[in-house]
Parts: structure tokens; sequence; C-alpha cells
């Protein structure tokens, strides 16, 4: 059945498969072509077998509750989000170009602050930074690289542009379900994937495995790399796991790593202590050592920040690396590109006003209707105000907590972001979402082939975040130029 | 491996275990108990002495009856061996390895746990839906061992299971045998007489037992022979012989396995060195406390080569609740 025509109602704002006479983007006609041939109780049948693969293979995420953890299925929608290589070849530069300035910056704020020296980035802006850590001073992890693995954030506007929402440089997660959509996808319509055209994503383990390898202190071949989890109860606990096992590392809690009195980090293994090279954590700083920062932590190392200065192991990502996972430091990313490599940013930022500037801030308070309101520090969607969604109270209530702390808000135009056909019931509707690709850097530079996809189930809603009822899809980045799907 | 890794997947053998043995020896006590002739003084609570939890009983319920005993067995959590705490405590113990193990083995433990989570209730109710129920559950864990010892390799992480397996069987043996001969053999009670062999008997069928004992043994069901048997023999494989047999195979894969491997063979010493020909009672009662410390010091020594973190204190104290009650 023709699934546009009769069923699916868009134009909200700009649509990543379908454009404004209702007919396939180019890179979209092969699937759209394909769905034609299936009815409404095939197209079920196949979301119902999605499903099934879903719980079978055990992909879960943990929702937090009152009623205790839950594990909870991964929300998946069946219909692919589509890119075009020759898009995507553009954003995946202007992520990389992204992801070097900000390395640069986040050593050189831990080293000689030129780019404060030289008034580009303000001084009173890193004296407000919660996430910055005196104890990484003068430190100088292998490469100058701080940020080795980072998940950024894109959304696309109603007039097609796409931009960099956020930077998550401290421990980003989603990677494993863009790894799992793939499978599942190939598993449900092998039929699109007989041509090579869809670029696969499943090389991801492997470079994650060569970036945490280049940085081992020790010169060998196959150095141990342990991932280091806050355990079964967090909520990312299934994709640490994952990755463990596709790359061949240990995956480990605190309580498993000793460190010795002369500062190297052991595993506790049953043939006794096994030296640890690399560890790639996935706790927050504060947790990470409670020798150093939170003293009462359960999770972190004893100790690990002693080994880690002294450079005789590798941490990613290194401690102190979310001091630019701000959303302050944002607004001045496109100076620190221009700073640190001399170019223009390929990727827009969204346009922000810092609550910190009193300009900014008048406008902000006056504009509440108009503008989202985010708090620095915050990740996950929470604490933040979409102004032209929230009651009068809410809006006011937001206005004191942002001149009462005017440093920890920043606000931006509300995006009319793009959305995409979701199956609901025995139909298409338009649900909004974004993407999450994952960005590597250690001697060499990698993205992703697309990411994670994310999509707000609810229908209007514009938080995708899986804690607050997201879903996702697939995500291919197609060769238009030669299309050969089979009919 | 990581030690943590090893700990948990020999605590869950350890659980699931447990839930069967207690599964398989309600059932058994419930037949043998129908048995009985009118006015025998042996009652529900030889449960609790085999288990060892006739303390926590009295604390939460007081005067041992049916139905209290058998909630309290089966679906009270406060229990920390009863099969719903058994097989919830082996749940979260797998959670942290699932990859380690063939991919349906976690699926069918959860539908396991979740099957005694939503009939655990009912399941202890009358004497019908609970016989119904445990069996079930018998047979749901035999076909989670199944899956084990045809689908997985010989490595490591299969030899701590063997190991935890092991270890619990051959402590719910040696309870059960303990507990039993207290109360059958005294002469001057005439039960020895009246029903001594239907409770062997019952014994027998609780350990899955009885009929290899009449193949290999005899047909006619005698103490000492019984208790030699359930003990001694080295081709039972619910025998407390056997079970040490089957730790030293497992730690001779393992590394470093010196001083457990000795402890194992300490006490297998001292259970060649029984004899069981001229039965007293007070004699087989020291026997197996004895043999009770000789299994908690091979839990020991397992524990401070395998599992130890010295800056963490010792382990999941959830974990020693049965152990402590084994030393009591």
């Amino acid at each position: 059945m023709d699934w546009l025509s009769t069923h699916y109602q868009q134009q909200i704002t700009y649509d990543e498969l379908v454009d404004a006479q209702a007919h396939p983007r180019t890179a979209a006609e092969p699937l759209f072509n394909y769905l034609s041939t299936l009815d409404s109780a095939e197209l079920q049948a196949r979301r119902q077998a999605a499903d099934a693969s879903i719980l079978a293979m055990g992909i879960t995420f943990t929702v937090y509750s009152e009623a205790g953890n839950i594990d909870r299925a991964w929300p998946f929608d069946i219909i692919p989000r589509i890119l075009s290589v020759k898009e995507w070849t553009r954003i995946e530069e202007g992520l990389k170009q992204r992801l070097q300035a900000l390395n640069l910056f986040i050593d050189d704020l831990y080293n000689e602050q030129h780019i404060i020296a030289d008034g580009i980035f303000p001084a009173e802006v890193l004296a407000g930074s919660r996430n910055f850590r005196a104890a990484c001073q003068g430190i100088h992890p292998p490469f100058g690289v701080w940020a080795h693995v980072c998940g950024s954030d894109l959304v696309r506007d109603a007039d097609g542009t796409v931009y960099v929402l956020e930077d998550n440089l401290r421990v980003p997660s989603g990677v494993s379900y863009m790894l799992e959509n793939r499978q599942i996808m190939k598993r449900l319509f092998p039929e699109l994937f007989k041509s090579s055209i869809i670029r696969p994503v499943d090389d991801y383990p492997n470079r994650l495995y060569e970036t945490l390898a280049a940085l081992s202190p020790r010169p060998i071949e196959k150095p141990v790399i342990a991932v280091l989890t806050p355990g079964i109860y967090n909520s990312a606990y299934f994709e640490h796991s994952y990755l463990a096992q596709q790359m061949g590392a240990y995956l480990a809690e605190g309580a498993d790593f000793y460190v010795s009195g002369d500062d190297i980090v052991y595993l506790r293994t049953i043939s006794g202590l096994q030296r640890v090279d690399v560890i790639y954590r996935r706790i927050d700083d504060d947790y990470l050592d409670p020798e150093v920062f939170f003293p009462d932590s359960a999770l972190g190392i004893n100790g690990l920040m002693r080994a880690w200065r002294r450079g005789t192991v590798a941490i990613a990502n290194a401690p102190g690396a979310g001091v630019a996972d701000d959303k302050v430091v944002y607004a001045f990313v496109p100076e620190i590109i221009r700073y640190y490599l001399d170019a223009d940013p390929i990727l827009p930022n969204v346009p922000t006003y810092l609550c910190m500037r009193d300009a900014d801030l008048d406008y902000v308070l006056e504009h509440l209707d108009e503008l989202v309101v985010k708090p620095a520090n915050e990740s996950g969607g929470y604490g933040m105000l979409i102004g032209p969604r929230a009651s009068a109270d809410e809006r006011a209530r937001f206005a004191e907590l942002i001149r009462a702390n005017p440093r920890n808000y920043i606000a931006q135009p509300t995006l009319n972001i793009s959305t995409a056909p979701t199956l609901v019931g025995d139909h298409l509707e338009a649900r909004h979402l974004d993407l999450r690709p994952f960005i590597l850097q250690a001697d060499k530079l990698y993205v992703t082939t697309g990411g994670l996809t994310r999509v707000a189930m609810t229908p209007g809603s514009l938080v995708v975040n899986s804690s607050q009822g997201g879903g996702s899809k697939d995500t291919w980045i197609v060769d238009e130029e030669a299309p050969c799907f089979p009919e | 491996m990581l030690s943590r890794v090893a700990e948990n997947l020999y605590w869950m053998a350890r659980y699931l275990e447990r839930t069967e043995d207690m599964a398989r020896l309600i059932n058994a006590t419930t037949l043998m108990l129908l048995d009985l002739p009118p006015g025998a003084y042996f009652g529900w609570d030889i449960l609790l002495q085999v288990t060892g939890d006739a303390k926590l009983y009295d604390a939460l319920y007081g005067a041992p009856e049916e139905s209290r005993i058998m909630r309290f067995l089966i679906a009270d959590e406060r229990n920390p061996n009863s099969v719903m705490s058994a097989i919830h405590q082996a749940r979260e113990n797998c959670r942290t390895f699932r990859d380690l193990l063939p991919g349906e083995f976690w699926e069918r433990l959860n539908m396991l746990f979740i099957y005694v989570r939503e009939n655990a209730g009912s399941g202890s109710e009358s004497r019908h839906a609970r016989y119904a129920f445990l069996n079930e559950v018998i047979s749901r864990r035999h076909a989670l061992v199944g899956l084990l010892i045809s689908s997985m390799s010989q490595d490591n992480v299969y030899q701590f299971i063997k190991l935890g397996r092991n270890m619990e069987r051959a402590d719910m043996t040696t309870r059960i045998v303990d507990v039993t001969s207290a109360v059958i053999l005294p002469q001057d009670q005439g039960l020895q007489k009246t029903a001594g062999s239907s409770l062997w008997i019952g014994v027998l069928k609780s350990l899955s037992a009885f009929e290899m004992y009449r193949r290999h043994i005899s047909v006619q069901i005698r103490s000492n022979q019984v208790v030699d048997y359930l003990l001694k023999d080295g081709k039972f494989p619910r025998s407390m012989k056997y079970c040490l047999g089957e730790m030293e195979v497992a730690l001779a894969y393992l590394p470093n396995a010196g001083t457990p491997a000795e402890a194992v063979r300490r006490a297998r010493r001292r259970l060649d060195n029984l004899k069981l020909g001229n039965l007293r009672p007070d004699l087989l009662h020291e026997y197996l406390d004895q043999a009770q410390k000789d299994l908690a010091m091979v839990h020991r020594t397992v524990q401070s080569t395998y599992f130890a973190r010295e800056d963490m204190g010792l382990e999941n104290p959830a974990n020693n609740l049965h152990l402590r009650a084994a030393q009591a």
C-alpha cells in the first residue's frame, strides 16, 4: 500500500524522509518503494518480530522508579532514518573539527590557559564551572587528548539546517543501541540490505578498541583494557557489558581494582593481580576516586588519580574532560574552533543566550515564552523549561531560578526540530527526532556511520531521552547517487 | 577472570542448587509424613532443623505448624534459605555475567524466577498445589543444569559453577543425614521399629537416591547402610564423597588451587576413615558436625584463594547466612 498518500499527516516541520509535496526524498525512495509492497498486516508482523528480537537479545535499559529499578525493553521503531552520503560527509567533517578543537581547548585549560590570556574565553566562566577539576591541572595525557569518546547531539531545524545541540564529553551512552538497531533491521528487512549501499556501522567496537589501546602507557601488543561500570543497576549497564564483550575487555566495578603503593592499577582475578593499562570509565568524575573526589563514593577506585597523574594508567575519557561539556562553554565553541584551528565551524551552534551576560539575561527573562531554558550542567533532558509549552506558573518559577543563579542557565530559541515517519498503530505518523553520532579521538579521529537516532514517541513531544520515554530508529547513511534497491 | 565474577558464578550455582534441594526436601518430607503411624512424635519442624532456620522461624512465626512452615520455607523472602530467596539470589548473581553462559541460560533462569515469584504464594498453600509447584521448580532447574552440561565449555566459568553446586549439595546431604539420624537412631523410642524404614525411604527419595540405593545396595532399608550410601558411595552424585571428588576435579582446572584442594582432601580422608558398621548415634553426630566444619573450611579456602578482596570486607554478608547457620 502507499503509506504516504493514504495516511501520513506531516508538514509540521522539516521531515527527514518526505518532502513538502509528500514525496519521498531521493535517499528514501527505495525504502518507500519497498514499503509499498507490504500491507498493514505485514508491517505489523515485522514490528512484532522486532519486539520479539529485542526481548530475546535482552536489549534493555534500566529505569529508576519508586517501585524499584526495572529493566525495560528498548523501544524501537522499524522505519529507519535516512541521510545521504553527501550530507553525512559534511557532518562528519564538522564533528571531527569540533572534537579536535574541544580537546585542544581542554588541554589548554588544564595547562597554560592561552585562550584566557588572549581574551577569547572569560576567566569567570571557568571559575564558575562545576566540571573543572583542579586535580587535573598540569597533566599532559597522550596525544593531548582528554575526550576520547564524544557523543554529540544533532538536530535539524525547519529550514533544514543541522545544528549541534550539545557535546557530551563525560560518559555519553547509546552506541550499543545504534549497533543493535542495525542487527534488528538486518534480521527484519534483509531485502533492503541485499546491496551494499547502506553503509555498515559495525566497526565501532574495533575502532573503540584501537582508540583505547593507543592510550596504553606500556608499549605492548595487547594492552589490558577494562570497562569501569557502576554495576548492574546503572541505566546503561547493558551497554557497558556489551562493549566490554565486543572488545574482549574486562567488565569491572570499582571494587575489582587495586592500586598499589607504587601507583600501579591492578585487577583482582582468580590468578592474582593483573596489571591494567587502560580504563574506559563509565562513571562520572565525582565518583572516580574517593581519595580525590567524593570521599564516600563506593563506585570508584582508591588511588586511581595518583596512578593516572603518574602516567601508569590511561583513563578514557580523562578526568576533567567534562569542563568542555557545559552549556555555557557550548556557546563559545565557534570561537574555540576559530582560535585553535584557525577555521570557520563547519557545523553551526544553536544561537545561545548566556544568562550570565546582563543583556542576555534581560532578553531571556522577557522572552521566556519563546525560549528553551537549560541548566548549564545537567544532562538527560532534566530541569529544562520549554517556554512555549510551559504554563505561566512554570515560567515564573523558572524566572526565579534564573535570577538566583544566572551562571547556571542558558537559553536558546525553540527549534522546530525535524520529524520522520514512525509506525504508530497501523499507520505512519510524524515524530520529532535527533541524532547522536559518536566521535573517537586518540592518535586518529573516527566518526560512527550515522549514529543513534532517538525519537520522541509521544505526538508533538520534543523530548527524545530514553529515560523519559523516547525510542530509537536505525540510522542509514545511503549513497543516493547509485540507488540500486531491489524491487 | 575477575574474582568478583568467579564469586558470583559460585554463589549462583549454590543458590540454584539450594532452590532445588529445598523443593525436593519439602516434597519428600510431605510424602513421608503421610506414611507415619498416627501419634508418631516426629513433625514438620524437622524441616526447620535440617535447614538450620528454626530460630528465625520462631522469631517470625512462633509455634511450628505446617502451613506457616511452608510459607516460611517456600515464599518468605525474610528467610534467606527459602525457595523464593534462593532463586532470587541466583538471578541477581547471574545478571552480572550473562555473557559468559549460553544465551538461553539467563532467559530460562529469569523465567524460573518469574514463575516462582508468581506461584510461591499459592504454591505454599495446599499440599496438592505445593507438590505440583515444587515439582515444576525442580524440573525447570534440571533443564538449566542440562543446558550447562550439554552446551558449556569446561572452562574456568564452568569449574566455579561446578564447585558451587557440589559444595551446596554436600552441605545439604550431610544436614539431612544428621537430622534424620538424630530422630530415628535412638533405640528407646521404638520409632526405629515402627517407622524407621519409611523415614529412611523418605530421605532417600528427597535425594533422588531411592532407586539407586535399591539397585546398588539392597532392597532392605537399613540405617547404617543408608548413611554409608549417602556419605561414602563413590558413584552416587549426591553422596558427600562424590561431591568432594567433583570439587577436586573442578579445582584441578583452576590456578593456585593448592590450598582449597588440600582442604577437600582433608575432608575426604576423614570421610574414608569413618566406620559405619556399628552405628552409634553420638559418634555419627560428632562426625557430621566435623564434616560440616570441613566443608566450611573448603568454602573458606576457595573464598580466600579466589574471591578475597582484603580491603573490602570479605563478601556480601547475605551470602554468609547459610554458612553461619551451618556452623552454629
